[in-house]
């Protein structure tokens, strides 16, 4: 019980005192996720779009597909992913494997169903007429989209955070293809795992802390979100 | 009698197996005005989305300025000069000003000459001190009023009316119907749907009544001598 509360001090001590390997831990994580988010936030929100208002057959399955996805393990991307970029590798010549770019495919590949599936049921929930009435004012097809993602913006905000909270709190794919490298692709899950392991305890508690402050912001401005989406619509 | 500025011939629309509309022929002349009447139901609204371009027709021949056109070539020139207004008009989140200005982007207009016409018609429909409310907080008849102001501020060649001033107050459709007839006399085509034809004395030059999938013209219409 002493020990508990000695390395939760210690964690403590290691947040507040900006110690420089932690929060270079932190930035790495943020960078290579935001990244991740925003690389496939447009072609997913587009696809989303496209499984909405473009009638062609086999949509539902490919919904269905995306829906399914979302339950994915991230081991198995990880797995999935190790399998295609190691040396012996269909992409093996990219020389990706443990390199942060690996762990941004990885995570692209983890919310891109995520966005898609929440970004699918906000637009749905948007008005036929938005459309319509773009189009009939004369708006061209890229902006009348515009204005259907900004009428359903607090839905597509909300999804976009729902895939950010998925991906920087992942360990299977960072651990699998990233490798843990120190400085280079250790992020936060990756090093409380290490961290752990080796029985050093307060900086895993203190990252641990990190990602349950995120969690909780996260969490608390997703709730306001869907207050707003309920008083605009 | 002018040259018309659209013609549609043999529309068809199913919905599923429902055979919803059945070659129907549609001409439309500047300066005129078409009443559309016809039972819930009967299609009404689906023939004036598929003539705005915003739903697909089964088959459908177009003529545009003398030119025959698949509809698939057609829906460009459509989407430009024909604007549809919904039975219940959606105004997009923001003010009554911005939606007003909306389609103003689209246009060959700067900034200065899109501003002026701004003022202008939010001056003209009576909308200026509301210009800087919230457009989905106001009521359905002044909602109508600036879907109304949104549309004829592009001076479309083509307006289609689905039930208009159904929430208007007798005041505002008088309103409407003045200025509907003073754009019809500028050369615009306009086509009304309404179960309430008349709203539209003076104004409608002919009247079709829609029914199992065909257009007849109805002997019911007021001042149907010129077309
Ligand atoms: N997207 C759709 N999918 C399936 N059926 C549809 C669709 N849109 C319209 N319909 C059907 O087509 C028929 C004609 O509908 P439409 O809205 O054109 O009638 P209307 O004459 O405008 O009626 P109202 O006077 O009530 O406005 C109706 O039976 C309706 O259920
Ligand atoms: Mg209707």
């Amino acid at each position: 019980m002493n020990g508990l509360l000695l390395t939760t001090q210690q964690a403590l001590q290691l947040l507040l005192s900006g110690d420089a390997e932690l929060w270079s831990i932190v930035l790495l994580s943020f960078s290579v996720s935001l990244k991740a988010i925003l690389l496939t936030t447009p072609l997913a929100l587009l696809v989303a779009f496209a499984l909405n208002h473009v009638n062609f057959p086999g949509r539902r399955i490919i919904l269905a597909f995306f829906n399914s996805l979302l339950s994915v393990p991230t081991v198995v991307i990880g797995l999935f992913l190790y399998v295609l970029l190691t040396r012996q590798g269909p992409f093996g010549n990219l020389r990706l494997l443990f390199t942060q770019s690996a762990i941004v495919i990885g995570q692209m590949i983890l919310c891109f169903p995520v966005l898609v599936a929440l970004g699918y049921a906000a637009i749905q929930a948007s008005d036929r007429r938005v459309w319509e009435t773009a189009r009939t004012l004369g708006a061209p097809t890229w902006f009348s989209i515009l204005t259907v993602f900004y009428e359903v913006r607090f839905g597509l905000l909300a999804a976009v955070l729902t895939g950010f909270g998925r991906i920087i709190s992942e360990v299977g794919i960072s651990m699998m293809v990233g490798g843990n490298i120190m400085g280079y692709t250790r992020n936060i899950t990756t090093a409380i795992a290490l961290e752990t392991s080796k029985g050093e305890f307060a900086q895993g508690i203190a990252l641990g802390m990190v990602l349950l402050s995120l969690a909780f912001l996260l969490t608390a401005f997703l709730s306001y979100i869907q207050g707003k989406k309920e008083f605009t619509t | 009698m002018s040259e018309p500025l659209f013609v549609f011939r043999g529309i068809e629309k199913s919905f599923a197996k429902n055979k919803i509309l059945r070659k129907v022929d549609l001409f439309l002349y500047p300066a005129k005005c078409i009443l559309l009447s016809g039972k819930n139901g009967s299609g009404k609204t689906t023939l004036l989305k598929i003539v705005a371009g915003l739903e697909k027709p089964a088959e459908a021949e177009i003529e545009y300025s003398g030119k025959s056109l698949s509809w698939k070539k057609a829906i460009r020139n459509i989407l430009k000069e024909i604007i549809y207004l919904h039975q219940q008009p959606l105004l997009f989140s923001g003010s009554v000003e911005s939606n007003v200005a909306y389609g103003l982007r689209f246009t060959s207009l700067n900034r200065k000459q899109r501003r002026e016409s701004v003022i202008k018609a939010l001056e003209w429909s009576g909308l200026t001190d509301l210009a800087n409310i919230q457009a989905n907080t106001l009521s359905g008849g002044v909602q109508q009023r600036v879907a109304f102001t949104r549309a004829w501020i592009l001076k479309p060649k083509v307006l289609l009316l689905d039930e208009p001033m159904s929430n208007m107050d007798h005041e505002s459709r008088e309103q409407a119907r003045l200025l509907l007839c003073r754009m019809k006399s500028a050369g615009m085509s306009i086509v009304i749907t309404s179960h309430v034809p008349q709203y539209f004395d003076g104004l409608t030059d002919v009247q079709f009544h829609l029914s199992n999938g065909q257009l007849a013209e109805s002997k019911f219409s007021a001042s149907n001598d010129s077309l």
